[in-house]
């Protein structure tokens, strides 16, 4: 029925973009989506496309797998394509029909507006979702907000809890699946009924997975405890994050680039 | 561990690994009186040593487990681990990362996303430096046999490897104590022996102490020592051996033991000898045993001693109710298949097995039965004669009949309960299939009848029962249902032996009851004791069908599928040198026995044949 999900829509790769240091690309796509906001002229989307353009090219992941990441917003991108047409009235009027009035400036708005959107979505997933893994996300996140635990921010056991939660998805899809198969052969249904039945079907299954889970967490703090967990102080890991000097060009590389569409803009604008 | 030479450490530190002294330990419970789980306990296990723990469900093993490791603290009584004194707060993380333990439930204790991040949790946890727990994982990851899988997800492993993940976590923790707490319950037999082969390489090459806690005689078997614990107390303690000696108290306590032993001792029994202890160290020494007791006794003693045991009750029935044509099946396209081209039909009445390992595609085959998974090539056809009616599991209008007809229920079916009331939760199935409430209420007491539970637990919350109650509940939900068929998938697994007895004897209810029932297992002794027919499947293909005489007493190998022998019928091959006619298909201790006597009875007789060969007419004379 559900079965192999993959955890976020990590893309496997050893680009480098897959190599950066998670902490860098976290930055980066902060950066990059203030930079793709400040934007206002054709000029600028178009350099910023290019842009998109290189980091596609050096992630090294396939246009398909990309254009994928786009498909779940292709409706909002056309309906706030529909409304910038429709709503705003700038400029001269291009054509006009009952009270439906488009303009130049409409046009031009509506454009940017969904490019805009288009490539944050983009350069979001090639920097962060297509080439990190949750767990380096996770730990990018414990490291970047580290500061907040003088604040008494439970950092440490936030990304512990995300983690865990990654490492659980596989095992409670499966578990799901199984308490379906169960229920549907003392002959529950999910599909057919009224919404009472069908949500009183989803209580016989709601209620064992809810229950399991408890169970999964007390064994998992025990056997947690037994490999003398005892939070984040004092803990030392596998795979500790560390910027090497490559990480460093390329952050600076990265950086320069996200200014250029700024830039262009500023140059090409007639002032 | 392995870096300083152990010799001055023991003559420094206390040679006992384990040493409690009236150890008391109750469980708090909310709004009921509290649960005593130990009730002054008093043991050593010296370093290096394999101990073994038994006792039934509730006896307080895990309990014991969970206070060497510091999870708990006991109520009274002294624990030294280590020779460090356990109570005092200051030696907490000293004995846990020097205690390694393994639990029961595979999935329940991985923490990490990879396989190697998981073996570096306990390392991470102690504060190793990055390039040493990169060592150590490298090096447990090694040990165990898991490399190639480093940076796999835990969920993509098998059962048997997520155990061995749990032992590489272990192991780079450096332990001197490794605890399995019921470690390999939920193992297939080939697992369970590697993982078992794992625990005893760990213990010689590095002298870990190890600490098992088992339901199972045979494992119980491969320790130096063995403590039988009882409502908390320690009752029986020796090598295994010594207790086995004890038999009959042995099964009081609601423990079994290995096979071999069965016979050796009723072999003793029958024939009015006393069984040593050396008959009882291993397989071996009984072969010997049962070769010297028989040499010694005359041909009449023997004969005398041959038990009536009855005639298996076998099915005559030709009627088939469910019939398998070519089924085949893969999870993805083009993928690899689960299963493949399967056929078999089963006919009413009868109890029929389908054995193979985890991974060999039962599970796939059995949600097929009831239409959860519907053909993607061949057929899944129900019978039923009186009416001629034929449903096929293809056809949806026909599912929803074949869902009433065909009772299945999973692997450790607990997880299933959902209602307030174990009334309502035996309830559901019966009135989703459409019975009416009168005729679904009476199918309910006779199913909670069924399974040995009173009428008293209708009204309590099924989620506030025992481990071995629940299973009841479910299985009563699943027969409430009244079906024809019931297909049942290893419906004893994680039972105590006194657990397991329970539910085949209520599987022999049913089948009274004119249920025909199709079992699923790994466990070959119980499957052949109480199967008509059997059906073995291996990486998704049916290799051979028959009865068990048909397969395991034909002279065949077995082994050639990747499947063992029934131990009882192994035992008896190996005395086929002796008694090349020896009767196989036995797969009750009692019967074996009875067989060997026969055996021995016709073996003295061919003998004295020979030996008077040259003289015919004595010969003929003895036959009159």
């Amino acid at each position: 029925m559900i079965k192999d999900i993959s955890i976020g829509r990590y893309y496997r790769g050893d680009s480098v973009l897959h190599r950066l240091d998670p902490r860098v690309k976290v930055l980066l796509f902060v950066i990059y989506m203030v930079a793709v906001f400040m934007l206002k002229t054709p000029i600028g989307m178009l350099f910023s496309f290019a842009i998109v353009t290189v980091l596609a090219i050096l992630s090294g992941i396939p246009l398909r797998e990309i254009i994928k990441s786009v498909r779940p917003i292709i409706f909002l991108m056309l309906f706030i394509f529909l409304i910038n047409l429709l709503t705003i009235r700038e400029g001269e009027v291009i054509c006009k029909f009952w009270i439906i009035e488009i303009t130049d400036g409409g046009v031009m708005r509506a454009v940017i507006m969904t490019l805009r959107l288009f490539l944050l979505i983009v350069s979001t997933s090639i920097l962060l979702t297509l080439t990190t893994t949750p767990l380096k996300m996770a730990d990018a996140l414990e490291s970047l907000f580290g500061p907040l635990k003088v604040i008494r921010v439970p950092v440490h056991e936030m990304a512990m809890m995300m983690s865990i939660a990654l490492r659980f998805i596989p095992t409670l899809v499966e578990e799901t699946d199984k308490i379906m198969k169960a229920q549907a052969s003392r002959g529950a249904e999910y599909d057919t009924g009224n919404v009472f039945v069908r949500a009183r079907g989803y209580v016989s299954i709601l209620v064992p997975l809810f229950v399991s889970s408890f169970k999964r967490a007390e064994d998992l703090a025990v056997a947690m405890d037994a490999r003398c967990y005892r939070g984040g102080e004092g803990r030392t890991k596998l795979h500790p994050l560390k910027m090497r000097s490559a990480d460093y060009v390329w952050f600076i590389v990265l950086l320069a680039m996200a200014f250029i569409p700024m830039a262009a803009e500023w140059i090409f604008t007639p002032k | 561990m392995t870096e300083h030479s152990p010799k001055p450490d023991i003559e420094l530190e206390s040679k006992d690994a384990v040493r409690a002294c009236d150890l008391y330990f109750s469980y708090a419970r909310q709004d009921m009186p509290p649960v005593q789980a130990l009730a002054g306990l008093s043991l050593s296990i010296q370093r290096g040593e394999h101990v073994v723990f038994v006792g039934r469900n509730g006896s307080g093993k895990s309990t014991l487990a969970k206070l060497i490791n510091v999870l708990e603290a006991p109520d009274e009584g002294t624990l030294e681990v280590l020779g460090l004194n356990a109570l005092s707060e200051d030696n907490f993380w000293s004995i846990r990362s020097r205690c390694g333990m393994v639990f029961q439930n595979p999935d329940n204790q991985i923490v990490g996303t990879s396989v190697e991040e998981d073996v570096a949790f306990g390392p991470e946890n102690l504060g190793v430096p990055t390039p040493e727990i990169r060592r150590r994982v490298d090096d447990a990851l090694k040990y165990v046999g898991l490399s190639e899988y480093a940076d796999r997800l835990p969920s993509s492993l098998s059962g048997g490897q997520k155990q061995k993940l749990a032992i590489a976590g272990v192991l780079a923790m450096m332990p001197e104590v490794l605890i399995l707490d019921e470690s390999t319950a939920m193992l297939d037999p080939i697992s369970r022996n590697e993982f078992l082969l794992l625990v005893e390489r760990l213990r010689s090459e590095k002298g870990i102490t190890v600490v098992h806690i088992t339901h199972d005689m045979s494992e119980a078997a491969r320790g130096k020592r063995v403590f039988v614990l009882e409502k908390g107390r320690l009752v029986m303690e020796g090598p295994p051996s010594e207790l086995f000696l004890e038999e009959s108290r042995m099964k009081e306590l609601g423990l079994d033991v290995p096979v071999y032993v069965g016979v050796v001792m009723s072999l003793c029994r029958r024939l009015g000898k006393k069984p040593r202890q050396e008959y009882l160290q291993s397989v071996d020494t009984a072969i010997q045993a049962v070769r010297s007791i028989l040499r010694d006794c005359d041909a009449k003693t023997v004969s005398d001693a041959i038990g009536t045991s009855r005639e298996s009750v076998s099915v005559e029935s030709t009627e088939t109710v469910l019939q398998v044509r070519n089924l085949s099946h893969a999870y993805e396209e083009r993928g690899e298949k689960v299963l493949c081209d399967i056929s078999f039909s089963v006919k009413k009445g009868e109890i029929f097995s389908v054995i193979g390992h985890s991974g060999s595609g039962k599970t796939t085959l059995i949600s097929h039965l009831n239409g959860l998974i519907r053909p993607q090539t061949g057929d899944v056809e129900l019978f039923e004669s009186v009416n001629s009616m034929v449903w096929n599991t293809r056809k949806n209008s026909d599912v929803k009949e074949i869902r009433k007809r065909v009772g299945l229920l999973f692997q450790y079916p607990e997880y299933q309960l959902f209602e307030e009331t174990v009334r309502k939760d035996i309830l559901f199935g019966p009135l989703k299939m459409g019975v009416k409430p009168e005729a679904a209420e009476d199918n309910m007491k006779e199913a909670i009848g069924l399974v040995g539970l009173d009428e008293t637990y209708l009204e309590r919350s099924p989620f506030e029962l025992s481990g071995g109650q629940k299973r009841r509940v479910a299985f009563a939900g699943i027969i409430a249902m009244n079906p024809d068929i019931l297909v049942l998938d290893e419906p004893a697994a994680g039972l105590d032996p006194v657990g397991r007895r329970d539910v085949f004897r209520y599987i022999g209810e049913l089948r009274k009851l004119g249920k025909t029932i199709i079992l699923v297992s790994h466990n070959m002794d119980e499957a052949a004791r109480i199967s008509d027919r059997m059906l073995v499947l291996s990486h998704g293909k049916a290799i051979c069908e028959g009865t068990p005489e048909q397969l395991f007493s034909g002279r065949r190998e077995v082994a050639d599928f990747g499947l063992e022998l029934p131990e009882l019928v192994s035992f008896e091959k190996l005395l086929l040198p002796d008694y090349p006619d020896l009767n196989l298909s036995v797969y009750e201790v009692e019967e074996a026995v009875d067989e060997i006597l026969r055996a021995a009875v016709r073996a003295g007789k061919s003998n004295d044949k020979t030996s008077h060969e040259p003289d015919p007419v004595d010969g003929e004379a003895r036959n009159d």
